[in-house]
């Protein structure tokens, strides 16, 4: 990984209810815009967002809304290097399963304990009148069960793990 | 166009038992006659469009539909108290229950629907089957009877209806509508398990459990006729619309006319549809809907006995409004002229239009519904652009009701320019704070196999791969992103030789400082 000194002005990109994972920008690298330039609109800060620099934006392109948290890609670098003490004791990951729709729990598939197939089914959310199957991530052991049948979910919760 | 004959108001004031765009379109209608409106509205749409563009409005409850929506004796109660003399039930909601349509009359109310008695008979599938084989009408094979659920040996009997039916095969709800309750079945072993599912999903949408089982023709097309009729029985095809493109059985875009028909065709099925309409005595409107195989005929699926979703892009080519016209036959008026000047032309339509439903659903996520803040909202116009919406920016859109946003009608005497135009519209239109299914749209309006009106029922489920459309927006999100902020270091920097910041060929955008 590059020194971080080098990464001062550069952005580091997340795009929120996508898959993990980030991009890179920097600013002297831009290509012209090709297109149309979308709309960019700042969101209002949280007390969160201040405290770790983070900014948020919104912006549709061909349709797709995305909202882009962006920070300091030196600063980025900095705040992972800290915490790469902190997280070495954990070396086996779990998959927290989160609720990707707000709706109600109708049916519990599996309980803790139970052992997992990756894409088998765990839990049925209706929402809209229309019922969502939620499967496992990835195969395992199913752990911390959250939430109860005809429990109300909300978009993000902590629906279970899978170690 | 058909001349806008100005009339007495039929009705002193009208109550919508519905919400959303519908809401909105008929309030519209109401207004060109000089009607009052009433609109009823639960607590998750309180400040919605369709109660501020009412006259008046009466809360019904909290947000769940059982307890405003559907709660058909209060609605009678406030229609009776606002001075309403007629309701309107939209689609969805009650607008298929005979019950709230017959103590809708019983209250001396006029109902903007067919009579208790039609709805009945059409609101069961399984009813509605034997209504089209009696009309000598031919249907889809399947079973006639509601299926065994739960009896003893109820297993057995389902799997030896579906080994006679046929395998793939739907499982289909007798009280089913908006693809509730529906569900594919490709072998044996999943039939039970689909079939429990289809049940539950059934009772909690409309309160009744009872499926059937119906052969799935693949390859199909799925075309429907709107059909009027009046109290006198007089009853007529306005033209036929297409609506093979669907996605978990809900529809995204429909078509007046269906592309690729003869005139003959198109007088075949239209003589189908108003058979089957004329044994059930219908009047008002309602739609047959009809599964156009691909050997060229065609099976009756089922009547929706009510105002549909897509009746604007019949409205669009025929020159009808379906809403004014439903509202003179509840007065008792018998068909109008204009309808039965565009019943004369209806196999021979000389304008096209399309209808791109703009949904709260994430067509990056298989379209699941994502309820959520409407932070943007810009709709396109021009000529030969209708948008219906029941939302503005702002709104939250609540999970408790269906996630249809917003229509976008286009028209144009030829399919070329209402498909030209379909795409200006849906890159014209701007939506943020919730995903909705404009990128689906953009997609489709560009795909060879829908441009030549080879659409079938399957092609978007197979054909829809999305991840790779949405990486490449994103790429051009942090593109945009990156230059705003880039812009707004540079002004901040006097040091830096000023540039203009990001040029936006359209001459959109300023970038501003935030704090």
């Amino acid at each position: 990984m590059s020194d971080h000194r080098e990464h001062r002005g550069h952005y580091r990109m997340r795009f929120e209810g996508l898959a993990d994972g980030h991009v890179h920008r920097d600013p002297a690298e831009l290509a012209p815009p090709a297109d149309r330039v979308p709309e960019v609109r700042p969101l209002r800060r949280s007390a969160a967002d201040r405290a770790t620099g983070v900014h948020r934006f919104e912006t549709t392109v061909a349709g797709w809304a995305f909202v882009v948290a962006v920070e300091d890609e030196s600063r980025a670098l900095l705040r992972e290097k800290a915490g790469q003490g902190a997280a070495a004791g954990a070396t086996h990951r779990a998959a927290v399963v989160r609720a990707q729709i707000p709706g109600r729990v109708i049916r519990l598939w599996a309980s803790e304990g139970d052992t997992v197939e990756a894409g088998q089914r765990l839990l049925t959310i209706e929402a809209m009148k229309m019922e969502n199957e939620v499967r496992a991530p990835r195969a395992g052991t199913v752990e911390s069960v959250r939430v109860a049948a005809d429990s109300s979910v909300e978009l993000g919760d902590e629906l279970l793990t899978v170690r | 166009m058909a001349p806008l004959v100005t009339v007495e108001p039929p009705f002193r004031r009208l109550l919508v038992a519905n919400r959303g765009e519908i809401a909105v379109r008929i309030f519209r209608t109401c207004r060109d006659l000089g009607i009052e409106t009433v609109a009823v509205y639960s607590d998750a749409d309180a400040g919605a469009l369709h109660v501020r563009l009412a006259d008046r409005a009466v809360r019904l409850g909290p947000p769940p539909a059982a307890e405003s929506y559907l709660r058909g004796e209060a609605i009678v109660e406030v229609a009776l108290a606002s001075g309403a003399e007629a309701v309107h039930p939209g689609y969805g909601f009650l607008s298929e229950q005979a019950a709230f349509g017959a103590a809708v009359e019983a209250a001396g109310l006029a109902f903007v629907g067919p009579t208790p008695a039609t709805l009945a008979g059409l609101g069961d599938k399984i009813e509605a089957r034997r209504t089209a084989l009696a009309a000598g009408v031919p249907v889809v094979p399947g079973t006639d009877e509601p299926l065994p659920v739960g009896d003893a040996g109820a297993a057995a009997r389902i799997e030896a209806a579906a080994g006679e039916v046929g395998y793939p095969l739907l499982i289909k709800a007798a009280a089913g509508g908006g693809g509730r309750g529906m569900r594919r079945v490709d072998a044996p072993a999943e039939l039970v398990d689909a079939v429990a599912a289809a049940v539950r999903e059934a009772e909690g949408s409309f309160g009744r459990g009872e499926v059937y089982l119906e052969r799935l023709v693949e390859g199909g097309r799925h075309i429907e006729v709107q059909l009027l009729g009046d109290a006198a029985g007089q009853v007529v095809a306005l033209g036929e619309r297409d609506c093979s493109a669907q996605r978990r059985h809900q529809k995204l875009v429909e078509e007046a006319p269906a592309p690729g028909l003869t005139m003959a065709q198109r007088e075949e099925l239209h003589g189908l549809a108003v058979s089957v309409a004329r044994e059930v005595g219908l009047r008002n409107a309602a739609t047959a809907e009809f599964l156009s195989a691909p050997d060229g005929s065609f099976y009756f699926l089922e009547v929706n006995a009510r105002l549909q979703v897509e009746h604007g892009v019949t409205e669009l080519v025929s020159g009808l409004d379906l809403v004014r016209e439903q509202i003179l036959i509840a007065a008792g008026a018998p068909l109008s002229p204009p309808v039965l000047e565009a019943a004369a032309r209806a196999a021979s339509p000389e304008r096209c239009a399309l209808e791109l439903r703009i949904s709260a659903e994430d067509p990056g996520r298989a379209f699941l519904p994502v309820p959520g803040t409407i932070t943007r909202w810009r709709e396109p116009a021009g000529p030969g652009v209708r948008v219906d919406s029941g939302v503005e920016e702002g709104w939250r859109v609540p999970a408790d009701y269906d996630p249809l946003l917003s229509k976008v009608l286009v028209v144009a005497p030829d399919r070329e320019g209402a498909l030209a135009r379909a795409r200006r519209a849906i890159d014209e239109f701007e939506a943020g704070g919730v995903q909705t299914t404009l990128p689906f749209h953009a997609w489709l309006l560009r795909q060879p196999v829908f441009l030549e009106g080879q659409l079938r029922t399957d092609t978007v489920e197979r054909e829809w791969a999305p991840e790779p459309l949405r990486e490449a927006a994103a790429e051009c999100a942090a593109d945009a992103v990156a230059r705003y902020l880039a812009a707004l270091d540079q002004r901040s920097a006097p040091d830096v030789a000023p540039e203009p910041p990001c040029v936006d060929p359209a001459g959109g955008w300023r970038p501003e400082p935030w704090t």
